[in-house]
């Protein structure tokens, strides 16, 4: 009797100390002992409180009282009873520790990503292109665009030049005597200096090489702040004309051609035939103007206004902005052409001198700008699609997993821990993605720094640093977030009874259809800007390679050749040089055609005259008509198939005593005589008042165009290399078999007339061509992709959102065509559905787009932004692709037997 | 009142003294200390359930006493806590320190040991 009730009694004092000990959440071990080892205090207690002569009830009251008098038993035993260790059942809050709840999360996500692989490997996957594509292109940005130059305070580094759009020049250099007045008067600026980039032979350390200088004013290398490595730069009364005396090289030179001699200093070459001595070396990552091997100096005469032909880099003072200088050197250049009628007759007050101001990493990085800057909005946008999708993937799937997730919330779990578990598994998706997306970049890069050289400025600088991985973390969480916290907050507002009775179906709720819906309408949207965009840049590229460039490239071979003087001291010498040149290559066996130009199509430079005719001079302030000139030989035209089109190509009888002649291009002869009578009128340079300015025009061909198939061609005139000769020519070869098979036997005959002479630049005119398309046909490519990527996500995503619309009412479609609705009726149910969210998501995308182009505008040729076509086919593509993607699922729903799902 | 103020400063500056110089010598088990402080200082101390365990507990944890459950014949099992070699130095410490303040306290205020 007294055991039964003893025994009672130690279960009701149990039930005291549980009841007590709820809220620790305890392992069930650790409460059984804790609880036996309470209970057996309470209950000795007990025992001494009744021997002392309390009733029952009375000792039971002060136990009681004595276990609850001092505060919560609860809260007192919450700092000592062992945690962590602790395995609860999930679910379950651990109280304390993050971490371990964290690493509690990340196992029982690890086990979820492996219950189901393929699902896991989908998600996985598609993040790892995205994260590894938006890494990779944000490489390119970072290294390019937003990595400073290496020199001391990169911002205030500038270049600086004249435009005259009127005159189709956007960029005109200064001359001397402009640059020198300029440095004196300006205010905004620090320090600043002038270059020429000539090119230079180097001979006297093996064979003649080919070596990119600079000829630079004595503060140049002031401006950057950079002082050399070994040795020094130059000095004043260097700055003579001509001085290639003195000579500083650059970091790869030194390695290159002299193997790092540590005693390099007053070792003696020779540029151009000339002695020079190196004085210093430039560390290595100094690179002004990009690639240059050798500097020289460059004497700068105060009364020099012939040449205009000189580039600028200025250092700003701080705190001065670019605006700021501009305006700095605007008021100077005009203040100088007021002063100076001389040299600028048509100077009134009221015009103002054009000069752009430009940040030197923006001039570094050129025309690639534009391109990265869509490109990672492009990718970003592919990656936001990505998310979408994933996201109405895990919705999907968490209205599978409604079950678990009330079960989980009827075991204690809060929605806020259910809601933390699912966002841990999110992250953990985003983190292997993101992993995988890394070493994706990784090889990205690899392959992007095999383009050849020059199409990506600063590619040196492009890999995988800490910023880049930072951006890599930022976007894999945004990326978690974005995707995890659509099922997360749903998961947070589970409604136990609803989930617990329908959990098993898998029909997704109200709500979290409208989130998946949204999700689908984005998505369209966003592949339609992407898809009229890209396809704006395709037909723009259709339309550039479509353009006729007014020769042919197939079987051309161009390469590079120059007289030094002045061991050529005469034209005459060098006229003999290049004739004999000229026959010996012809003369090679393969070789059906041979000319010279004193600038070949798609190479760097573009010599230009003010050209007039003879009869229609400008009137004062009448803008002068600038032309490029070039000079070549009767094989040219020949050499580039390109057609005389009226009149005759130069003979040989076009010498140098002979009556001067020329042949313009179409536009020109145009331009002046628009009824076509251009043949026979004369033309020449402005300002020559010599008798022998005229020459007269024998001969009219088509535009060739000079430096890219998508320039706004400009005017041209040619006049024979006999009359006008210049040091420096392209030889053009139009072979009868593959042209590079050519280039040793040229070389060999080139030799043969002067071994000191070397033939670079060697390239086919298909490979000219073909690399000045380069940069556009990898942004149409990688644009490309991302655009069909976009919508295969987009038709995987409308897919998924509809069978799960499906899936759920099947009991449905079962009633329906219980009641004699038609197979037809419900296939137009469902995909009215698909069209509905597609459509909407077409509309939403075509203002996006609309809003979107502007920013394409420079990259379009013969495209107009608002290209309606695009528009329809993007508009057609994505609308078919919603209808297929539909189908399926509607076809589905179709097969619907009425009688097993009403079963169900 | 009085009761009340001595558990209260008392307790803090001495429960872990007590519970330390009371498993000393042999092992005992939460109740039979509770007894114990409350006999020898003839009621004036008493430690309730509520706070004797979470204080025995936290000795545990810090490593200065050990419990281990022990089953005798005929009767539910006790957990007894015995004193580790960490609790021996930390309470011969705590013996200097109380005695310091004690002797410190005695010759401000003029009361002697009885």
């Amino acid at each position: 009797m007294r055991d039964a009730t003893s025994a009672a009694q130690s279960r009701d004092w149990r039930a005291e100390i549980a009841e007590r000990l709820t809220s620790l959440r305890l392992a069930p071990a650790e409460e059984a002992d804790l609880s036996d080892e309470l209970s057996q205090h309470l209950e000795d207690r007990f025992r001494e409180l009744r021997i002392r002569g309390m009733s029952d009830t009375e000792a039971r009251r002060v136990v009681l009282e004595e276990l609850d008098g001092e505060g919560s038993l609860a809260s007192k035993l919450r700092d000592v009873v062992r945690r962590g260790t602790v395995p609860a059942a999930l679910g379950t809050p651990v109280r304390g520790s993050v971490l371990g709840q964290l690493r509690q999360d990340a196992r029982y996500a690890m086990r979820t990503m492996q219950r189901s692989p393929g699902f896991t490997a989908v998600i996985v996957l598609t993040l790892a292109l995205g994260i590894g594509a938006a890494t990779t292109i944000f490489s390119v940005v970072n290294g390019v665009l937003l990595t400073p130059l290496p020199y001391r305070d990169p911002q205030q580094l500038v270049v600086f030049y004249g435009t005259s759009p009127e005159k189709q020049l956007p960029e005109v250099s200064f001359p001397a005597g402009l640059f020198v007045a300029v440095r004196e008067k300006s205010r905004a600026f620090a320090t600043m200096a002038a270059f020429e980039q000539p090119g230079f032979t180097m001979t006297g350390n093996g064979d003649p090489v080919r070596v990119d200088a600079a000829t630079v004013s004595l503060d140049f290398f002031r401006v950057f702040g950079m002082a050399p490595l070994m040795g020094r730069t130059f000095v004043a009364g260097e700055d003579r004309p001509d001085n290639t005396n003195v000579s500083v090289i650059s970091y790869g030179l030194w390695q290159r051609m002299f193997g790092g001699d540590p005693k390099i200093l007053g070792r003696a070459i020779k540029l151009n035939g000339n002695p020079s001595t190196i004085v210093g070396v430039m560390p290595r990552e100094f690179a002004m103007p990009v690639r240059t091997d050798v500097w020289l100096p460059l004497a700068l005469d105060p009364a020099g206004f012939n040449c205009w032909c000189l580039d600028m880099v200025g250092r700003m003072k701080s705190g001065i902005t670019a605006d700021q200088a501009k305006q700095d050197l605007i008021a100077t250049v005009d203040a100088f052409a007021l002063a100076r009628r001389d040299v600028f007759p048509d100077a009134k007050p009221d015009d103002h001198a054009k000069i752009v101001v430009m940040p030197l990493v923006r001039r570094i990085a050129g025309d690639i700008r534009t391109p990265l800057l869509v490109l990672i909005a492009a990718v970003g946008v592919v990656l936001l699609i990505a998310c979408a999708n994933i996201a109405n993937l895990l919705l999907a799937r968490a209205a599978v997993r409604n079950r678990e997730m009330a079960v989980r919330c009827c075991l204690g779990a809060s929605p806020r821990r259910i809601a933390t578990q699912l966002l841990t598994e999110s992250a953990m998706l985003a983190g292997t993605g993101a992993a995988l997306g890394l070493l994706f970049a990784a090889v990205a890069l690899r392959l992007l720094r095999r383009l050849p050289e020059g199409q990506i400025p600063r590619i040196d600088q492009v890999h995988v640093d800490p910023i880049v991985v930072l951006f890599a973390v930022g976007v894999t969480v945004a990326c978690a977030l974005l995707f995890g916290l659509a099922p997360a907050l749903r998961a947070a507002r589970v409604d136990l009874q609803t989930n617990l009775r329908d959990g098993a179906r898998g029909s997704a709720s109200g709500g979290a259809r409208r989130v998946s819906n949204a999700f689908v309408v984005i998505q369209f949207a966003l592949s339609l800007v992407l898809l009229a965009g890209s396809g704006l840049l395709l037909k723009s590229f259709q339309r550039l390679l479509s353009v006729d460039p007014g020769f042919r490239a197939d079987n051309v071979l161009v390469a590079r050749l120059q007289t030094p003087y002045p061991r050529y001291d005469s034209a005459q010498m060098v006229r003999s040089f290049y004739d004999r040149v000229l026959e010996r290559v012809a003369a090679i066996p393969g070789v059906r055609a041979v000319g010279l130009t004193s600038r070949a199509p798609f190479t760097r430079g573009n010599p230009q005259e003010n050209v007039i005719a003879e009869g229609k001079e400008p009137k004062p302030g009448e803008p002068v008509v600038v032309s490029n000139v070039r000079n070549i030989t009767p094989g040219f035209f020949d050499a580039m198939g390109t057609p005389i089109l009226k009149g005759r190509s130069f003979r040989a009888s076009d010498g140098p005593e002979a009556p001067r002649v020329a042949i313009v291009d179409e536009r020109f002869a145009r331009h002046y005589w628009p009824n076509g009578e251009a043949l026979g009128k004369r033309i020449g340079p402005q300002g020559d008042t010599s008798a022998a300015r005229w020459r007269t025009i024998v001969g009219i061909v088509p535009n060739v165009r000079h430096a890219s198939l998508g320039e706004d061609p400009s005017l041209q005139i040619y006049e024979p290399f006999a009359q006008q000769t210049t040091w420096t020519n392209y030889v053009m070869v139009r072979s009868t078999r593959e042209p590079r098979s050519l280039v040793s036997a040229i070389r060999a005959q080139v030799a043969a007339v002067d071994p000191e002479i070397p033939l670079y630049e060697v390239r086919t005119m298909e490979e000219a061509v073909s690399r000045s398309l380069l940069t556009r046909r990898l942004t149409n490519g990688l644009l490309t992709a991302f655009a069909t990527a976009a919508f295969l996500l987009a038709a995987l995503g409308i897919y998924g959102v509809i069978s799960i619309g499906v899936a759920g009412r099947m009991r449905e479609f079962g009633v329906r065509i219980a009641l004699g609705a038609k197979p037809g009726n419900v296939l137009q149910l469902v995909l009215q559905e698909g069209v509905w969210l597609a459509g909407a998501g077409i509309a939403v995308g075509l203002l996006g787009a609309i809003w979107v182009v502007r920013f394409l505008r420079s990259l379009l040729f013969g495209v107009s932004a608002f290209d309606v076509p695009t528009f329809v086919a993007a508009t057609v593509v994505l609308a078919l692709v919603a209808i297929v993607a539909c189908l399926i699922p509607a076809r589905r729903a179709t097969r619907v037997a009425p009688a097993v799902v009403l079963r169900e | 009142m009085v009761q009340a103020m001595l558990d209260r400063e008392l307790k803090k500056g001495s429960a872990e003294l007590l519970i330390l110089s009371l498993v000393e010598h042999e092992p005992r088990h939460g109740y039979e200390l509770s007894k114990l402080i409350d006999s020898r200082s003839n009621g004036a101390i008493r430690f309730h359930v509520a706070s004797l365990y979470p204080l025995l507990y936290r000795l545990e944890k810090r490593g200065w006493i050990e419990g281990r459950w022990v089953e005798k014949a005929g009767q539910r099992r006790r957990r007894y806590y015995r004193l580790t070699g960490e609790g021996r130095r930390v309470l011969a410490a705590q013996r200097r320190n109380w005695r310091q303040f004690v002797e410190a306290i005695a010759r401000i205020t003029g009361v002697q040991h009885a």
